[in-house]
């Protein structure tokens, strides 16, 4: 393209703050939401309670993906 | 087993490594190579001051009680952390703009700088803390009383609280800014914040690798009951969550951790992920722990003890050291970071406005109120410890450990209504957040506080167990007959329901003052606003020598002789002092707010500088915010208008040119229609002469005459146009004078002599012999006159044909009317006549091209009268036209 969009960055920064407000949110729905019953059955995984996988499991996944965010959103 | 010399041994070492640690990063502070002290990840560590003594040993104790219930607490946190963006920024900057001294100091600054509100929070933060602050005593001496030392447990309470207090006065008050960081003691909170994550890992893996043969053994470990999970999602499991993310917020070390010292804003970026992620790894273990401690330690051994009794029982005597020493630094640091944060309130919002007020007629010419202020902060850190003491002595460390933490998490999340309240709706008032807070910590206090003491403190037992005075719906564990619950979820659910309602309600019934008005906008708008604009303050009544004098008695004399050369560096002025403009007074109450709160800075500034109201420029300036929003919508209303009327006019003027348009085309035809029928005629003529050589004379002669005729005929039409177009135009100015209607009656009917005759018209003259004079042209009147006759004697023959002119004076006019008898107009026809070239009948009588009327019409009302006809619906025996003019005044 001849004329880059100005308006990307903008866009993209804006989309990236929605993000970073939703993630609370999406961090809420999975662990304070009745979701969580459907891992709380007797089921084990490598020989750990499946409910002990999943909190654990999304609690990892929030702090990573609050890491790629908080660097991005710094840069921006 | 450890012996109790070593013990003491190692815990002294310990507190005597924190003071050098504190002492040397004082000291390279001092220096200014302040480098990785003021690092994100310092930060982040000094933020897990939020895992307590209660974290350490008492999360193991509630897993092996109530299974995984116990990451709630640290859920809530990882929430708000990665939530960081929305709210945590938005406090920070807050914080940072209005130089926020504590919790107290952030509500009672968003609500007017109001002392009362700051007074309330206050002692709610320390009834809160209280207990808080026991129950890390407590958990220091249940940890020595495991090595089975035999010691006096209150004895080894006191000393530790002692020590406590030594550290936070030697490190916590240095410096009378509270805005300033306290490098010494976030330096040593964040060692004792790695201390306590690897005593807590390295037994953890210890338990899960050196007792169990791994996570899974582990887990096989657990008796059936553990491991029920199918009830984890509850109404506690969300009101554990919920809370722990408000008490995040509101409790005080939290707050002054995370906003009061921060460095810098782009650390909690880093904050954001980082804490969230030692939370999850300081949890990661306590499930496996508290199995462990559940399958091996005999039964009746104390739960909240397992970090410390496994490694023992297992005869890791170095680990149970390490373990010890995690609880140590746990405990330690909340105590620590606790007292500073309440020191700073009670001293900045208690103490100094009393003492402000009596000596409010000395404030401008006692000594140094620097002295008094660090004096009045050290009291408070040690009479806040040695309450923390006294309330460990009178409960006798009852209760398990995680209860107890959880009723001050429940008080201070009293705070949230307000705090959210102010950061994100402008409406939010003073009264609102007095009676939201006020109603939340009277129930959250006969709900939940109150009840803890089992009956020995305020409630008795028997009010406990059956209501005030026998009231069975104000039982405080089923308030309104609400059971069912766990008694957490039970008072906060009322709580919280009171708190937030009335909140609400008050802040919808009244109206906030001035300065909470300019507060609330700072608050709401803190990204909207420019840094400089500030908060407002007062009068220019102040002299800056007063200003200077108070500025040096709180901040010292150096920075106050930094600050006003700054100053008046800025005002432009190379030397002296600067002016005691209004930017001086905000600048300077900004920073007082640093050392000893909102609410006191803003009184003191406001003794001096004269008055604590807002002046008219500040009322100006919020009006103005109202005025600009309000002025904006009524533009575009005005617009909107405007444009709708534009467009309006535009259409009429539209249809006006179209229908002008038509006019043209039409008048056009017609005229080239008239030209060409006499051009035909003297054409043919002409040509019939120049072709026919044997025309007899008196023919040639005929035609002749016929030529002649009919170029007169096209000569008058022609001059009739130009006529009225020049009319029409409005160019030619008529000479307007005084006229006799006689006279020029008299001419009209002379030049029209030939014509009447011919026709056998009577003409019936009634104006009389009197002249009356009217403002007019005598030669267009006549002519006016004239066209009206020779209409009347082509149209408007009767039989016998009669013409009468009368004569009417009315209200400074004359109107003269001439009236025929002929066959009349119809009402239809009654604006057709004054059109160009409308003959009504086809009856094309030579001479006439249709435009006497029109012109006629004209010519009146360029001499500012008028022609009419006068017509009823019915068709009229006869025409009637009125012609009108002024009268002259002579």
């Amino acid at each position: 393209m001849k004329n880059p969009d100005l308006g990307t960055s903008t866009t993209r920064k804006r989309k990236l703050r929605d993000s970073a407000v939703l993630l609370p949110v999406l961090g809420a729905f999975l662990l304070v939401s009745p979701l969580i019953t459907i891992f709380t059955g007797a089921g084990t995984l490598f020989g750990l309670p499946l409910i002990f996988i999943y909190i654990f499991g999304v609690w990892l996944g929030l702090v990573l993906a609050a890491r790629a965010m908080a660097r991005r959103l710094d840069k921006g | 087993m450890l012996s109790l010399n070593t013990l003491i041994v190692a815990s002294l070492g310990y507190a005597a490594l924190l003071f050098a640690i504190a002492f040397w990063a004082e000291r390279r502070a001092a220096a200014g190579r302040i480098g990785w002290l003021r690092s994100p990840f310092v930060y982040t560590l000094s933020i897990s001051v939020y895992c307590t003594g209660w974290t350490f040993y008492g999360a193991v104790g509630s897993a092996a009680r109530n299974g995984f219930e116990f990451v709630t607490i640290y859920l809530g946190p990882t929430l708000v952390f990665i939530g960081w963006w929305w709210l945590l920024r938005k406090l920070l900057r807050v914080g940072r703009a209005q130089r926020i001294t504590s919790i107290a100091d952030l509500i009672s600054s968003r609500y007017g700088k109001s002392t009362s509100l700051a007074v309330l929070v206050t002692l709610m933060a320390v009834i809160g803390s209280t207990p808080y602050i026991a129950l890390q005593l407590q958990s220091i001496t249940l940890s020595f009383s495991v090595f089975d030392t035999g010691d006096n447990a209150n004895l080894t309470a006191f000393w530790v609280a002692a020590g406590l207090a030594a550290f936070t006065i030697v490190f916590g008050t240095r410096n009378v800014d509270a805005n300033e960081r306290h490098h010494g003691v976030v330096t040593a909170i964040a060692v004792e914040a790695i201390v306590k994550l690897v005593a807590l890992l390295s037994v953890g893996v210890f338990v899960v690798w050196g007792i169990g043969g791994g996570p899974a053994e582990i887990f096989a470990m657990a008796d059936t009951e553990m491991l029920q999970f199918e009830s984890i999602f509850s109404a506690r499991w969300v009101s554990l969550t919920m809370l722990s993310a408000m008490a995040i917020l509101t409790l005080p070390r939290m707050f002054q951790v995370i906003v009061v010292e921060n460095a810098d804003e782009r650390h909690l970026a880093t904050a954001s992920w980082a804490f969230p992620g030692y939370l999850l790894l300081i949890s990661l273990f306590v499930l496996p722990i508290a199995i462990a401690g559940n399958a091996l330690l005999p039964a009746g051994s104390n739960p909240d003890l397992y970090v410390l009794s496994l490694p023992l029982a297992q005869g890791q005597n170095n680990l149970a050291l390490l373990a010890f020493l995690g609880g140590f630094s746990a405990a330690t640091s909340m105590v620590i970071i606790a007292a500073i944060a309440l020191s700073t309130m009670v001293s900045n919002h208690i103490i100094m406005p009393l003492w402000l007020r009596l000596n409010s007629k000395k404030t401008q010419t006692s000594g140094d109120v620097r002295t008094i202020l660090l004096r009045s902060r050290r009291l408070s850190i040690a009479g806040i410890l040695l309450l923390g003491y006294l309330y460990f002595r009178l409960t006798g460390g009852s209760g398990a450990l995680a209860s107890i933490g959880l009723i001050a998490f429940a008080g201070s999340a009293q705070i949230i209504p307000s705090l959210l309240g102010g950061l994100f709706w402008r409406g939010a008032t003073r009264n609102g957040a007095i009676l939201g807070l006020l109603a939340g910590f009277a129930l959250w206090a006969y709900t939940l506080f109150l009840p803890s003491f089992e009956g020995a403190f305020i409630l008795s037992q028997a009010t406990l167990e059956n209501g005030p005075f026998g009231l069975a719906f104000l039982k405080p564990s089923a308030l309104f007959g609400l059971t069912g619950y766990d008694p957490l979820v039970h008072s906060l659910f009322w709580s919280m329901t009171f708190n937030i309602v009335l909140f609400i309600i008050g802040s919808l019934l009244s109206s906030p003052g001035p300065l909470e008005r300019i507060q609330s906008s700072q608050f709401v708008d803190v990204f909207r606003l420019d840094q400089s604009t500030g908060s407002y303050l007062v009068s220019r009544s102040a002299t800056s020598a007063d200003l200077f004098t108070l500025a040096q008695r709180i901040l010292g004399t150096d920075p106050a002789q930094r600050l006003f050369t700054e100053m008046a560096r800025q005002q432009g002025k190379s030397r002296g002092l600067p002016d005691a403009t209004d930017k001086l007074v905000q600048t300077l109450e900004r920073e007082l707010a640093g050392s000893i709160g909102a609410a006191s800075a803003h009184a003191m500034v406001s003794q001096i500088a004269g008055g604590g109201t807002v002046s008219v420029d500040e009322l100006m300036k919020i009006a103005d915010e109202t005025a600009r929003i309000m002025e904006y919508s009524q533009q575009l209303e005005n617009q909107s208008h405007r444009l709708e009327r534009t467009a309006q006019e535009l259409r009429t003027a539209n249809a006006q040119l179209t229908e002008m348009g038509a006019q043209k085309d039409a008048f056009l035809s017609q005229v080239s229609h008239e030209l060409r029928t006499p051009m035909t005629s003297i054409r043919s003529f002409s040509e019939i002469l120049r072709d026919t050589p044997e025309l007899g004379k008196p023919d040639a002669r005929r035609f002749l005459g016929i030529i002649s005729e009919e170029s007169e005929r096209l000569t008058r039409l022609l001059d009739e146009i130009l006529d009225l177009s020049h009319l029409e135009s409005g160019r030619g100015q008529l000479l307007i004078e005084p006229v006799s209607i006689q006279r020029a009656m008299e001419k009209s009917l002379n030049a029209a002599d030939v014509l009447i005759s011919e026709a056998g018209v009577r003409i019936e003259n009634n104006l009389g012999p009197t002249p009356v004079f009217v403002m007019a042209n005598f030669d267009r009147l006549a002519q006016v006159f004239i066209n009206l006759i020779s209409n009347t004697v082509k149209y408007g023959r009767g039989d016998p044909s009669l013409l009468k002119i009368d004569l009417e004076t009315r209200d400074g006019t004359a109107f003269i009317t001439l009236e025929d008898n002929g066959p009349g107009i119809t009402y239809a026809n009654r604006k057709k006549v004054f059109e160009k070239f409308s003959r009504l009948s086809e009856a094309n009588l030579a001479g006439s091209a249709g435009l006497g009327l029109p012109i006629s019409r004209e010519i009146m009302r360029n001499l500012h009268g008028d022609l009419q006809l006068k017509t009823g619906k019915k068709m009229t025996k006869g025409a009637v036209f009125i012609v009108s003019l002024p009268l002259s005044e002579k």
